[in-house]
């Protein structure tokens, strides 16, 4: 099974800076892709990267170390990596090898939006 | 079913792809098909990786066989000997990131076998199919 990636760059005052689509299988063969797409991605001064993974149907922990690469140079700049749609067995993943402590997995954009909206409204207080 | 594969990420892939097709011609349930394909994953990956050095002019192969309701598949090669303390060091490395896929092949499977045969390296994997049911 192939990897699609899709990533875009949101202008400020959305989201998150960056939002990587990736759809079908993130394994030993294809994360080196992933890690190359994200190269020129990472160099730019972004904080945020939001990862949609609705399409992701396979993950093994050479894709979750390219994750944990990813979440570990944002969080030296202050920043962080967030998943949203998140498949089950995806997940369970995740939770077996807890290699991303504190990272943000959201249900949908839905529930990611309020969380947003939240910490602005949190920030925007105790300033 | 027995492949003969290339130390590759690629060929790893196509054993995998295999394993994958097995499982939706026997069957299997969603949840067995992909625990013992990831299984197999960093099984072989780890084979490539260490054992064999990505030296894609080494081979390894892959028998994957269902006996009634125990799916088994076993990887084979003739590369450096399996350190159990290296791997078990690498998972609780806080440093570089890595060492995870033994975590993930023993929680996918039901048992998990080395031995080492002369010159061979032996993994054997099997999962109890069915076994998520709720």
């Amino acid at each position: 099974m192939p990897l699609q990636i899709q990533i875009s760059k949101v202008v400020s005052g959305q989201a998150a800076d960056a939002t990587i689509k990736l759809a079908g299988s993130l394994d030993t063969s294809t994360a080196p892709e992933l890690e190359r797409q994200l190269a020129p991605v990472m160099a730019q001064p972004i904080k945020s990267v939001l990862f949609d993974l609705a399409d992701l149907k396979f993950i093994s922990s050479a894709g979750v170390r390219v994750f944990a690469t990813t979440r570990k140079q944002l969080k030296e700049r202050g920043g962080q990596a967030s998943f949203v749609h998140m498949q089950p067995q995806i997940q369970e993943v995740f939770e077996i090898i807890k290699a991303l402590p504190g990272v943000a997995i959201f249900k949908d954009t839905a529930e990611m939006d309020r969380y947003l909206a939240a910490r602005q409204r949190s920030h925007e207080a105790g300033s | 079913m027995t492949l003969e594969l290339k130390a590759t990420p690629e060929e790893v892939m196509r054993a995998v792809e295999a394993l994958r097709q097995f499982g939706v011609e026997h069957c299997l349930a969603e949840a067995d098909i992909f625990g013992v394909t990831l299984a197999l994953e960093e099984c072989a990956s780890n084979v490539v990786n260490h054992a064999l050095k990505r030296d894609s002019t080494k081979n390894f192969q892959v028998t994957i066989n269902q006996a009634g309701s125990e799916l088994v598949v076993e990887v084979t090669d003739e590369g450096v000997e399996f350190d159990p303390q290296l791997a078990a060091k690498e998972a609780s490395d806080d440093g570089p990131v890595g060492g995870w896929g033994l975590q993930l092949v023993r929680r996918y499977t039901d048992d998990l076998r080395y031995s080492r045969a002369g010159n061979k390296n032996v993994w054997r994997l099997s999962r109890r199919l069915g076994r998520d049911k709720s």
